[in-house]
């Protein structure tokens, strides 16, 4: 994107707009889905090392098949020879199921184009909850407690930090400014980090909150109770991630409102003597909103996914962990699966902010009609 | 902020001491004085499974009382030690899985040129005495561990009868490092290597052991430790340490020639108390034992291949037979040492001081199929315990080939009511819905009874009955019996007839329906109907373990209806009546919910097993939740409209009157309460199933036919504790005598429960100079008289009485020992042994 030299006008100009608008779409979609593409495949080689995995996955399966008929009961009185054309059978139906039989060139290709398809297809190993083998099944029946778990918190960093940023840079160097950039070292902790000292804390030595999991066991059977239990299973998790990010959030936010709060219209404002409130959303939030919807867009993305180690400390049943247990069990259709979505709620993401930003900020123009 | 709250929190808890521990923890383990009235069923009403992965948080989560027993087993020495200073926890012990040394025995050199020196069975035998099992126990597993020398886990039935030769060979194998540096020498020169400056050099390069180490658990320190061994030997050692998947594809997957490895820190588990380990030496030491490279390179000595095949196939006539080659291969495997065995892991097994059940002796809480029986307050009747799986619904649960994980199986186990249940304790397998039962086999068949529930006895031949059924004919929809399939008659290795209890057919299903004959009829058929290729139900991934079945099965007759009376035919043998009983028992499933499972596989929806329903992409069935129970319910009202029962030519015959209205009436009502098809007829029933907060909630079944008391007797492993009494010196002209004592609990052992109280005389280098057997003398108290000529016989010097006891009542065997020392009769004489005291020394000198 660029800006534009000079408006056209009428009938011929707004068809040059035109055709600049849908080329440039063409060029951006094309250039998103050859990302998307490349991402998608380097995440197929990747989960796979290369077709190394194969092998590896074989073995499991032998060991366990083995082990499973040597603890049967049933095939203890077998001549060896007779259990291990068993084992054997099993391994072969095993490998047959999982197409270990195939290269793993074609089916690299296969998943490839069925995840460009959004045709997420069904789990090696695993099972949602309760039960399906739909990979889609499997992420829709884990995304709402991430969304809760991750949105709730995150939408709290958000809002806080740019809401705190702001007052802070009216008030720079202040005792509360300065205490801020001091803690803001402590977010290079990660959120399970807090997580551990909050359960350690407020699950175990003063136990006033639950250590872990979404909801009491057993859940509670009337709605209003099952979600005042979520609510109270969320507070240390939330709690966490708001202690880990929200003093680099304000920090950054604030040293951001700072520099746009000292441009020269900011004080030509100041010098009409125009009230501060107004000043904060028609001069400094105003011409700052590109990059706080940015930033708000790519948090929104950004829970997608959740978060590994912090949901397998509290016990959430997330998004997180099933990436956990899908590397785990080198389940490669869920392992796609989280990652395709990621990269088209990212290329959608990207491309829809482009077109934000020409709402949002007249001086940018779709198009590229500067080249 | 965030870190000041920390830090003022932290020490806050720090000045604040350890969290006292719940009132709960003076309460008694045992349920004294609390009264169960008439209860039925279960001691507690609801048991809540919660999912909790984090063994760190074990015993606070104990201690805080959400949380009354966690399901998984703790080897973990720091969590071990918090949970053993607690007071409000008490913990259980299972011995299940054990650490090893595995050696890589390729060679004589490997494919790049380099002497594999463990290619020499004397340098692996050499391992033995190099390792210091005592201190891997108690040091590196911080006590989770008890040593471990032989191919048999120590905590077996088969370690308690082999005893003597057990602990005789462990004495010649105790820990005895300058006998494994000589032997290490000696094996290495003859193998061409000198040492230079301390370290082994071989054709002009030091001698490099690869020890591949597991970093998953201990035996991370395992690997370390055997590697500073090594290195004080003088061999050059590089450490490589794996994860499980990373180090599989190097010494299962990988050609052992290519000498990647030469130590393996390997690990076993069972999860079931395994009552014959006669097939250990075939999987463990010979190329029988699985087909992996690994396996292939190994060349046992003749002898032991030998011996191995023959106790595998049970190739022996009588049990004396059967011991003799035990512990033959016992000696030779020692002497191949293609494993050195270091330990049994111990797993604790954490629950809340106030509460109790029955732990499995090797699959702990997990593996123990007593825990529903047995599950209580010690201090009160009833009440709600939440228990911390892992994982729980781990794969979909249906009554035909649904999850098999260990903690899906826990809870299942909960839900239904076996014909016989195994003892946690020994692995026999005591009556729970039967009567009276014989065993019948053929009089060759070495074949031993422990238990008086039922009869055994041998007959010459066992011919099966012209009206057995013996297979299913699908087209036709009805038996085929032995008379048709085998006009000129059948015989059997064995026969298994078992009476059920009367009121057997009376009981009750969850759903308050009544058990019918047609409940044990139909997944007979199911089985053989999945097995057939003509049948919609056929299974290809059942076929594999069908025609296994197959292979021994012989028969199967109704002898009577009131009471029910069964008898089975089959040429599969094990060496333990109670087993072969086990085996081959039926249970009842409910017809009427198998019934829909069967409809939706037959219409293409949905599928019993993992493999057809990836084959068919369709869902592997569950009963209790996801997509399969709208699919279910659709065939339930299919169903019930049109009083469809399964394989109704044979299983109407067998259906009370209106009782498949009534079946599915009652299943209707079932899942408009809860939602989920799972009926089963154990002492809890499942109450509610939450597959995303994972949790799952069982209820007291109270319709359950027995008293809560039923199984409390195995409340502990009544394992013996031994006092050995004797003279410190003895002179050799003296017949001394040794009292041994067995008690449990501090009360006499009973006499009828000791199975043998053995002793084992060593002299002062360690030769078993002497074995026999003590004699009761009563009140729990044995006695032990050498002769005169005995003692003459070892000379003068100290020596050693062991003695080793094994129950009936427990697989773990007892140990005592008592030092002595033998002078001469007069001052001065030194005692030569005397001839006949010699002829009765047994057992062969090192």
């Amino acid at each position: 994107m660029s800006e534009g030299a000079a408006l056209p006008s009428g009938r011929s100009g707004r068809l040059r707009d035109l055709r600049r608008i849908v080329l440039f779409t063409l060029l951006r979609l094309g250039g998103l889905l050859l990302t998307v593409t490349i991402g998608v495949y380097l995440t197929i080689l990747i989960a796979n090392m290369g077709g190394q995995v194969d092998e590896l996955r074989i073995v499991q399966i032998r060991s366990t098949i083995a082990d499973a008929v040597r603890a049967n009961p049933a095939f203890a009185a077998m001549p060896l020879d007779e259990r291990q054309a068993l084992v054997e059978g099993q391994v072969q139906q095993e490998i047959v199921r999982l197409r270990l039989d195939q290269p793993f060139i074609q089916r690299s290709f296969d998943y490839l184009w069925q995840a460009m398809r959004l045709d997420l297809g069904r789990a090696e190993q695993m099972h949602s909850d309760s039960g399906s083998r739909e990979v889609s099944a499997i992420i829709v029946e884990r995304l709402p407690a991430t969304l809760l778990l991750f949105g709730t918190a995150n939408f709290l960093v958000f809002f806080t930090s740019i809401f705190v940023a702001l007052y802070l840079s009216r008030r720079y160097g202040s005792l509360l400014d300065r205490i801020v950039i001091a803690l803001a070292p402590s977010s290079a902790a990660p959120g399970w980090f807090y997580g551990i000292f909050l359960i350690l804390i407020f699950a175990f030595i003063y136990p006033w909150l639950p250590p872990g999991g979404m909801v009491q066991a057993p859940p509670p059977e009337d709605r209003l109770t099952y979600a005042l239990s979520v609510l109270q299973h969320m507070v240390l998790p939330v709690g966490a991630m708001f202690l880990s990010s929200i003093f680099i959030s304000i920090y950054s936010w604030r040293t951001f409102f700072l520099i746009h709060a000292s441009e020269d219209y900011v004080e030509m404002a100041r010098a009409k003597g125009l009230p501060s409130s107004q000043i904060e959303l028609r001069y400094v939030l105003r011409p700052t909103l590109p990059p706080i919807v940015t930033s708000f867009a790519l948090m929104l993305i950004g829970l997608w996914g959740g978060a590994i180690i912090l949901e397998q400390v509290f016990n959430w049943p997330g998004l997180g962990s099933l990436a956990f247990r899908a590397i785990g069990f080198r389940d490669t259709p869920v392992i796609i699966a989280s990652v395709v979505i990621f990269a088209y709620l990212l290329a959608i993401t990207v491309f829809l902010l482009d077109v934000i930003y020409a709402l949002l900020d007249p001086r940018v123009k779709l198009g590229g009609g500067g080249r | 902020m965030a870190l000041a709250i920390v830090v003022v929190a932290v020490v806050a808890w720090r000045w604040s001491g350890d969290t006292p521990a719940p009132d709960v923890a003076a309460a008694p383990a045992a349920m004294a004085g609390v009264d169960i009235g008439d209860r039925r069923g279960a001691l507690v009403d609801q048991v809540v499974f919660a999912q909790e992965s984090d063994l760190g948080k074990v015993a606070e989560l104990i201690e805080s009382g959400t949380h009354q027993l966690f399901a998984q087993g703790v080897s973990n020495a720091t969590v071990f030690r918090r949970i053993r200073d607690s007071l409000g926890i008490r913990y259980s012990n299972a011995f299940g899985s054990s650490a090893e040394l595995t050696l890589n025995p390729a060679g004589p050199r490997f494919n790049d040129g380099r002497i594999n020196p463990f290619h020499v069975p004397a340098m692996r035998e050499a391992l033995n005495w190099l390792v210091d099992r005592r201190y891997v126990a108690e040091e590196l597993y911080g006590g989770l561990a008890v040593p471990r020398t032989l191919a048999i886990n120590t905590v077996f039935p088969d370690y308690a009868r082999l005893a003597e030769v057990a602990r005789t060979l462990e004495l010649r194998y105790q820990h005895d490092p300058e006998r494994a540096r000589a032997a290490i020498e000696r094996e290495m020169t003859a193998l061409g290597a000198a040492r230079v400056n301390g370290t082994w050099v071989h054709e002009g390069a030091p001698v490099r052991i690869s020890i591949l180490i597991r970093t998953d658990d201990q035996r991370r320190r395992i690997g370390d430790y055997v590697g500073n061994l090594l290195e004080g030997l003088g061999f050059e050692v590089e450490r490589l340490y794996r994860a499980a998947d990373e180090a599989s594809r190097i010494w299962i997957a990988g050609d052992p020639a290519a000498g990647r490895w030469h130590i393996y820190t390997g690990g076993w588990v069972s999860t079931l108390i395994q009552r014959d380990l006669s097939d250990n030496f075939a999987y463990y030491y010979t190329p029988l034992g699985r087909p992996e490279p690994l396996w292939q390179v190994y060349r046992p000595d003749p002898e032991l291949q030998t011996l191995a095949e023959r106790l595998q196939r049970a190739d022996y006539t009588t049990w004396d037979e059967r011991q003799a080659m035990m512990s033959r291969a016992l000696e030779l495997s020692m002497t191949d040492s293609v494993r050195i065995w270091l330990v049994d892991v111990v797993n604790a097994q954490p629950h809340a001081a106030n509460v109790d059940l029955t732990s499995d002796l090797a699959g702990g809480f997990g593996g123990s199929a007593l825990w529903a029986y047995t599950l209580r307050y010690t201090d009160r009747v009833g009440g709600n315990v939440v228990v911390a799986l892992p994982t729980l619904i781990a794969e979909p649960w249906n009554p035909v080939a649904g999850s098999n994980w260990i903690f899906d199986r826990m809870i299942m186990r909960g839900l239904t009511d076996a014909v016989v249940l195994p003892d946690p304790y020994t692995g026999l397998f005591w009556p729970q819905r039967i009567a009276a039962a014989e065993v019948a086999v053929q009089d060759d068949l070495p074949v031993i009874q422990t238990l008086d529930w039922l009869t055994l006895v041998r007959e010459r031949e066992i011919v099966v009955p012209a009206d057995t059924w013996i297979a299913w004919d699908g087209a036709a929809s009805r038996w085929i019996s032995v008379g048709e399939r085998h006009p000129d008659g059948l015989t059997a290795r064995t026969r298994v007839t078992v009476r059920y209890e009367d009121d057997f057919l009376e009981h009750r299903w969850h759903d308050g329906t009544q058990v019918s004959l047609a409940d044990l009829v139909v997944p007979m058929i199911l089985a053989f109907d999945r097995a057939d290729p003509e049948s919609r139900l056929y299974d290809p991934a059942f076929q594999l373990v069908f025609d296994v079945f197959m292979q021994h099965f012989k028969g199967m007759r109704i002898v009577s209806e009131a009471p029910l009376v069964v008898e089975l035919y089959s040429d599969q043998v094990y060496p333990d009546a109670e087993a072969i009983l086990a085996a081959r028992a039926p249970a009842v499933a409910p017809w009427h919910t198998l019934a829909l499972g069967m409809l939706a596989e037959r219409q293409g929806e949905l599928a019993f097993s993992s493999n057809k329903a990836d084959r068919n992409e369709v869902d592997w069935m569950s009963y209790i939740a996801g997509p399969s129970l709208a699919i279910l319910a659709r065939h339930l009202s299919e169903a019930r409209a049109s009083g469809f029962v399964p394989y109704a030519e044979v299983a109407e015959r067998y259906l009370r009157e209106g009782e498949a209205a009534a079946r599915y009436a009652a299943l209707g009502d079932w899942y408009s309460e809860r939602r989920h098809f799972w009926v089963d007829n154990g002492p809890f029933y499942l109450h509610s199933v939450h597959p995303v907060e994972r949790s799952v909630v069982l209820r007291r079944f109270t319709d359950f036919p027995d008293r809560a008391d039923k199984w409390l007797r195995f409340d502990r492993p009544r394992i013996p504790a031994l006092e050995l009494d004797g003279p410190m010196i003895v002179r050799s002209d003296e017949a001394p005598e040794f009292e041994l004592c067995i008690t449990f609990d501090d009360a006499p052992y009973p006499e009828a429960d000791i199975e043998r109280a053995a002793y084992l005389l060593f002299d002062g280098r360690g030769r078993l100079r002497l074995e026999g057997e003590a004699e009761s003398v009563g009140d729990g108290c044995w006695r032990i008289v050498l002769a005169a000529e005995q003692i003459a016989a070892l000379g003068t010097g100290a020596n050693s009485l062991e003695v080793a006891v094994t129950s009936v009542r427990v697989s773990l065997p007892a140990f005592a020992t008592h030092a002595f020392a033998t002078v001469a009769a007069q001052a001065g004489q030194v005692t030569q042994p005397a001839q006949a005291a010699q002829a009765a020394t047994t057992g062969p000198t090192p």
